[in-house]
């Protein structure tokens, strides 16, 4: 409790101010005061650092129990697994093409420039994958 | 920063527990010899499929730099392994 405001209550207590004018005061206090932290000024979200693939298991058809994979991977690493693919010759690129469009996956890998899989990365933050099943839980969200 | 330690946990269906701690660095320089190998083969792979060194390198060098903060951690039922790169 800031001091105006103790005076203003310890006014009322004595009898100074009446409970309406004790409540117009303080009103007219928070109107003056700097807005809070909390109220208008929120922070910026802090950018996340890793994806994290959550799944747990409680098929048991191994018989070996429930199971459960946790895996965080930090999106720095994406991104220099991304450039990376910068690196593939433009020749490895044709055999991959040919031999995705052979196995009925017709994508053509050489339209795919670093660039856009740089944006598609920024565009990862905001990813969350909920995936509920009776047999299991599949989350895969960045943190 | 480059990894500095990675952790390796283990658990059997025992019950019995291992742990193993790498410390990267050096563990690197023991291997050093083996490293200057690795990376002149590597040279000489990126020569021969017209590749550029400097770019695989330094593609190379970011990989490892990003690697800190890495874990993987797969359970099933008694079976545990854990990975850890800090």
């Amino acid at each position: 409790m800031n001091e105006q405001r103790r005076r203003i209550l310890h006014m009322l207590a004595e009898g100074r101010i009446t409970a309406d004018e004790a409540e117009r005061l303080i009103d007219a206090l928070e109107r003056e005061r700097p807005e809070s932290p909390r109220g208008a000024t929120p922070r910026p979200k802090p950018r996340p650092k890793y994806l994290r693939v959550v799944v747990h298991s409680t098929d048991d058809a191994g018989g070996d129990g429930p199971s459960r994979v946790d895996i965080q991977i930090p999106l720095q690493l994406l991104r220099a697994g991304v450039r990376l693919t910068s690196l593939v010759p433009p020749q490895a690129l044709t055999r991959i093409n040919a031999e995705m469009h052979k196995s009925g996956v017709p994508i053509d890998l050489t339209e795919l420039k670093p660039q856009h899989l740089e944006e598609l990365l920024e565009q990862l933050d905001e990813v969350t994958v909920d995936v509920d099943d009776p047999d299991g839980k599949v989350r895969v969200f960045c943190e | 920063m480059i990894p500095q330690l990675v952790t390796v946990r283990h658990r059997r269906p025992d019950g019995r527990r291992r742990r193993l701690y790498i410390p990267v660095l050096p563990v690197l320089l023991v291997l050093s010899p083996l490293l200057l190998l690795a990376v002149l083969a590597g040279l000489i792979a990126c020569l021969a499929t017209r590749v550029s060194p400097v770019g695989a390198l330094r593609g190379t060098g970011r990989l490892l730099w990003a690697l800190p903060g890495t874990r993987f951690e797969i359970e099933q039922g008694k079976t545990a392994v854990l990975v850890s790169v800090r």
